[in-house]
């Protein structure tokens, strides 16, 4: 950006989302009956499509890229925008725009959807704040920004009693995954005495005596971002909230909500608690993240093998991805060229991951809507009568499980690639075995919609409805999954330099 | 000035768009879309002889076009994968030879499909336009992997118009004997691909990087290559390599053994056929040896061996060309046979030679099925030359052209064929007098001479000469203009094609500059440097060790008299004999005279059963090797499986969906992290 823009713009695309859920608030307060789905849809999509242009924008400007000067800090160092926080953003604001969307069929017939779509738009503006939070405070507030609406979404359908249950263990084990996130974080600041990464990162090598409390207070910050990625053993909410919440619902938390994890992940972790200073002070993160990451991925596609339940089996294949993104912190060496390019390709897989997965819970989103059933046989023969949509759901799948030619091949070839550089031959092969136990569940639900005869012919009658905004938002994510083939070029040189700007 | 190069992609194109249109729209063109595919190939073969000028002018071109694949830094070496253009004499002469050849088949399929009232026709045009697309994309391709692909394309085309009567029985099978066949010629020759493109990292025909010449910078030591597997030496693994590629030439260009499917490819269509055997499928494989024959020129041993196959398939499918009944079927044993005679050049080293004979060969043979072709529309599709008979007076102009086809194929002076099979021989014993695989190969070649003059002439005579000895032959259906316009301009290429290089001629007569091909293809014209003539000669005498030899000490001049004469003489025994056996009113079969052998013979010497039956043994280790698979490789995969959700089932089992269970898990995965890395980073101590 050029000089006489005031500085405090860096943050447009925070501020674009934030100001699109007050404007949701408004609409609802001036019309507040449920005739307003269409407005608040559109509002809120048209909110986080221009969020999404800026940062786009942003990017292509270079905007806190070492080629125009470096990142941006505002508020005494608090915030920080650089590549990276603008590449997470993107992630954040695509997702929201498919969920809005999509939700508009989904809440058609509810009471009130205002509050659904306030509550996500609020929830991505935490998100993105997120990605700029250049202090333990500040990610701490945005942190629970995200995780407060969070858990009011998950309990949305207030008379379905799933909803309700799921929201209410996913607050419990928040509340207590929050409780040894801010003790870790005061932890550090007794240790250092400083809340800002860099001071944070200053003071991490000269500790004397001090060591044990900041390595405590590390390993408990490492607690709070595994709850937020839904990594092992902090996942446990993961399958209930994910199953019980309303499926655009699973679709915003399994993507968006994980990506916010692993942006604080990445950036705490590189920035305040930096590899050769952590070394120096004796606390391994990257053996910790190493072993998270095999856990993760193992428990996860294991779980999801033996579900019967689609959306279960997608809460469980999430939990599987969050190990794969883990290879990002995992399999660092040290090495500035091998450790952006690994982090690099791990952002590159939350973005095609952020389209495939969504995508794949608004395809449940539209089964429910359909009120098809829940399990892979009530999907049988799906393709019969729902030709596009199972086409999508068919391109998820195989990019989720990582054939190619789809986009999550690519993604999942160069992480494996990377870590595989960086001397983690084993991260890499546990990943590899992983992937071939995930193509197992996911040519399942493949095989029932194509190949499968459904039970009767009129079990699948109500398919013939067909909720525009929905498949719009579907087919969307599926177009977005195949040109992310020829655009994964710009997409993992993007990830890479804002990775290779942290080291 | 607009550069013909510009326009090579549309020489392609043409053909392709002709196929696409016939396939889509065919059904409403009039004929089928035959018209689409005459201009297609009409055009085609006018921006070749465009071409061929330009090339003449002394212009070449080598660019590549699209790259689709890099692989930069996976590996021992950057490979990278491309389309692109070779335009040199060898490339641009094909390309007029396979046009012209396509067009003249069109034009005679409006005679011999449309006429006859077949069905199916969009299919047949659509077929044949891909099927001249692929050839004509296999011509210009400028590196192995492009020409492999193409060589496929080209096997399915021959696939899917072999097997164009798809409702009889007979078509189908052949089809895909014809598939399966020239596939397993082509597992080697796609190994051979990938050796050479992890050998030398690029796969490029012509230029300084291009592989045969990093071959030539190695194995004289100014180079290196990239890879040779388990330490072999450089000149046994190219010699692999050139092997493993000559695999799908013999495929394709059906020497032995691989030839079985060519005889039954004649149930495809005629004017097929003759693309088939004229200028596409078959010549491919020449064709290959000849593109990359700055290769072959270093390998001795590959060379010797292609001469000795190619010699032997000359003798061998001349022999068995004797007993055959039907029309189709002689002719199907000679091209196998002239065919043979292309390689024999090639492993002799003569690069020329074999060219020379590709393009005579490609005009006297299309002019034979063609003719062939005009025979059956006038037999009602009685093949069985013994139903036929004077056919003479009732089809003039096809008997004209067709005994000129058949005096090119004889080799009779001055025909076509007797100048490029002369100097097929000449250059065989030349260079066989000093070793004796090649002179194996010169023997048998020569000694195919007579048999291929017997059934040639037995052939004319049987169909042409005599009483007719049917109902159909004394009164045959009068073909039109679109069969007779075809063969008479074959039938003018075969009797005047070998006038293009009259090397005899020059060196008996001393007249300088009658050997157009030689200076042609010597880039006396023009051409990219080391893709040619002489530059083959110096690798060769390098490398093999290739030098002419003098007989006994005589000249020259006299060497080339005594092995003209030879093989002129030995054409002439054999169209006498069989003019003295079949050229009567009534011939009778002879063949009871061969005893033993005619069984043999009639039975292709028990090749089609050694086949079969090696068939069913390849079954047999396949079964062997799906048992292993079935209870070794999948016990495992399902005992991997069985495992994995085994586990999973109990991992689904920690999910209690009770929240106290949750938050005690949680507390004590975070007390397992913390004394994990606390004991890990010593922190307690």
């Amino acid at each position: 950006m050029s000089e006489h823009v005031p500085l405090w713009t860096a943050l447009l695309p925070v501020l674009i989302l934030g100001v699109t859920g007050l404007a949701l608030l408004l609409v609802d307060t001036i019309r507040p009956n449920a005739r307003s789905n269409t407005t608040l849809s559109v509002v809120s999509a048209l909110g986080a499509l221009a969020s999404l242009a800026v940062t786009v924008w942003f990017v292509a400007e270079g905007t806190g890229d070492v080629s125009t000067g470096g990142a941006i800090y505002l508020f005494a160092d608090a915030i920080k925008v650089d590549t990276l926080a603008l590449f997470f953003t993107a992630i954040f604001a695509s997702v929201t725009a498919l969920v809005v969307v999509a939700a508009h069929d989904y809440f058609d017939d509810h009471d009130s959807p205002a509050a659904f779509y306030s509550l996500t738009v609020f929830a991505a503006t935490g998100m993105a704040l997120l990605a700029v939070a250049n202090s333990l405070a500040v990610v701490f507030v945005a942190l629970e920004m995200v995780s407060l609406p969070s858990y009011a979404l998950v309990a949305y359908l207030k008379k379905n009693r799933g909803s309700v249950e799921a929201g209410l263990k996913y607050f419990l084990i928040g509340a207590l995954s929050s409780a040894i996130f801010v003790f870790g974080i005061s932890l550090v600041y007794a240790a250092t005495g400083s809340l800002i990464f860099s001071d944070v990162a200053a003071e991490i090598e000269s500790l004397e005596g001090l060591a044990g409390v900041a390595g405590i207070g590390i390993a408990m910050i490492i607690g709070g971002v595994a709850f937020k990625t839904a990594s092992v053993p902090f996942h446990f909410w993961a399958p209930e909230a994910y199953e019980g919440a309303p499926a655009p619902v699973s679709a915003f938390l399994s993507s968006a909500s994980k990506a916010a994890g692993f942006v604080v992940a990445f950036r705490v972790f590189t920035e305040a608690f930096p590899i050769g200073a952590s070394l120096v002070a004796d606390v391994n993160w990257v053996l910790a993240f190493g072993v998270l990451a095999a856990v993760t991925m193992t428990v996860g596609n294991f779980a999801a093998a033996v579900q019967e339940n689609v959306k279960r089996m997608l809460a469980y294949s999430s939990i599987g991805h969050a190990g794969y993104a883990l290879i990002g912190l995992g399999a660092l060496s040290g090495s500035a060229a091998g450790d952006s390019a690994v982090m690099g390709a791990a952002m590159a897989h939350l973005l095609v991951y952020g389209f495939m997965n969504t995508g794949a819970f608004l395809f449940v989103a539209m089964a429910e809507r359909w009120g098809v059933g829940r399990t892979f046989e009530d999907y049988a023969g799906l393709a019969r009568r729902a030709p596009i949509a199972c086409t999508a759901m068919a391109v998820f799948m195989f990019s989720l499980a990582g054939l190619p030619p789809f986009a999550g091949f690519f993604s999942k070839y160069v992480l494996f690639m990377g870590a595989i550089d960086n001397g983690f031959v084993w991260l890499a092969a546990v990943g590899a075995i992983n992937s071939v136990i995930s193509l197992y569940y996911y040519s399942r639900v493949v095989k029932a919609m194509f190949l499968d005869d459904p039970e009767s012919s009129s079990t699948l009658d109500t398919v013939d409805s067909r909720p525009t905004a929905l498949y719009a938002a579907v087919v969307f994510a599926a177009v977005a999954t195949l040109l992310l083939l020829p655009g994964f070029g710009p997409v993992i040189e993007t990830a890479e330099a804002a990775a290779s700007a942290l080291f | 000035m607009v550069d013909a190069f510009a326009y090579v992609p549309a020489i392609v194109l043409l053909p392709f768009f002709s196929f696409v249109v016939a396939l889509a729209a065919g059904r409403y063109l009039p004929k089928g879309g035959a018209f689409g595919g005459i201009a297609a190939t009409a055009g085609s073969s006018l921006l070749s002889l465009w071409v061929l000028a330009t090339v003449a002018g002394g212009e070449a071109y080598n660019e590549t076009i699209y790259t689709w694949a890099s692989a930069g830094g996976i590996g021992p070496t950057d490979i990278e994968l491309t389309f692109g253009l070779l335009i040199d004499p060898l490339s641009a002469l094909m390309l007029v030879i396979v046009t012209l050849v396509a067009l003249l088949v069109h034009v005679f399929s409006l005679g011999y499909m449309n006429d006859e009232g077949e069905t199916g026709l969009p299919r047949y045009y659509a077929g044949l336009g891909l099927f001249t697309a692929s050839m004509l994309g296999f011509v210009v391709a400028d590196n192995l992997l492009m020409a492999f692909m193409f060589f496929e394309l080209v096997g399915l085309c021959s696939y899917l118009l072999i097997g164009f009567h798809f409702r009889e029985e007979g078509p189908p099978s052949a089809a895909k004997k014809a598939f399966l066949v020239t596939r397993f010629g082509d597992y080697f020759f796609l190994v051979g691909v990938v050796a050479v493109l992890a050998t030398f990292g690029t796969a490029q025909f012509a230029g300084d990087g291009s592989f045969p010449a990093l071959a030539d910078q190695a194995l004289s030591g100014a180079g290196d290559v990239a890879w040779v597997p388990g330490g072999l030496e450089l000149g046994t693994w190219f010699t692999i390599i050139g092997l493993l590629v000559l695999g799908g030439v013999v495929g394709k260009s059906a020497q032995f053994p691989l030839h079985t499917w060519l005889p039954d490819a004649m149930e495809g269509p005629t004017p097929v056929s003759a693309l088939i055997h004229a200028a596409t499928m078959v010549a491919a494989g020449v064709y290959l040896v000849a593109r990359m024959f700055g290769f072959y020129a270093l390998t001795p041993t590959t060379l010797a061996v292609i001469a000795f196959v190619g010699g032997f398939t000359a003798l061998f499918a001349a022999t068995m060309g004797v007993v055959k009944d039907e029309l189709k079927q002689v002719l199907a044993y000679s091209t196998i046979s002239q065919y043979g005679y292309m390689m024999l050049a090639l492993g002799a080293g003569s690069y020329v030679a074999a060219t020379f004979h590709l393009m005579t060969h490609a005009f006297f043979k299309a002019l034979l099925f063609l003719g062939a072709g005009a025979v059956i529309i006038a037999m009602h599709h009685n093949e069985n030359m013994w139903d036929m008979g004077g056919l003479k007076e009732r089809m003039p102009v096809t008997y004209w052209t067709f005994l000129a086809g058949s005096l090119a194929l004889a080799g009779i002076f001055p025909f076509a064929g007797f100048w490029s099979k002369d100097e097929i021989l000449y250059e065989a014993f030349v260079h066989g007098l000093n070793d004796p695989l090649l002179l194996g190969g010169w023997v048998m070649g020569l000694l195919a001479v007579p048999v291929t003059a017997f059934y040639t002439f037995r052939m004319v005579f049987l169909t042409f000469h005599g009483e007719p000895r049917s109902e159909l032959a004394r009164d045959p259906e009068p073909v039109r203009w679109n069969v007779k316009g075809p063969l008479t301009v074959l039938g003018s290429l075969a009797v005047v094609a070998g006038l293009v290089n009259m090397v005899p001629v020059q060196k008996l007569l001393g007249i300088d500059g009658i050997d157009f091909l030689t200076q042609w293809l010597n880039n006396d014209f023009g051409g990219i440097d080391g893709v040619s003539y002489s530059a083959y000669n110096d690798l060769l005498a390098t490398y093999g060790g290739y030098a002419p030899a003098e007989l006994l000490g005589l000249s020259e001049e006299l060497t080339l008299l005594v092995a003209a004469g030879l093989s002129l003489g030995l054409a002439v025994v054999g169209v006498l004999v069989a003019w003295r056996l079949y050229n009567v009113a009534s011939p009778t079969e002879h063949t009871a005279k061969l005893g033993g052998i005619k069984d043999v013979l009639y039975n292709n010497y028990y090749l089609d059963e050694l086949q079969v039956w090696t068939a069913y043994r390849t079954e047999d280790a396949a079964g062997g090797a799906d048992t292993f698979d079935q209870g070794i490789i999948d016990g495992v995969v399902n005992g991997t499986s069985s495992v994995a959700l085994a586990a999973g089932s109990r991992v689904r089992r920690i999910q209690t969906g009770l929240v106290t269970h949750y938050a005690a898990m949680l507390t004590l995965g975070l007390l397992a992290l913390l004394v994990a890395l606390g004991v890990s980073g010593g922190w307690f101590l």
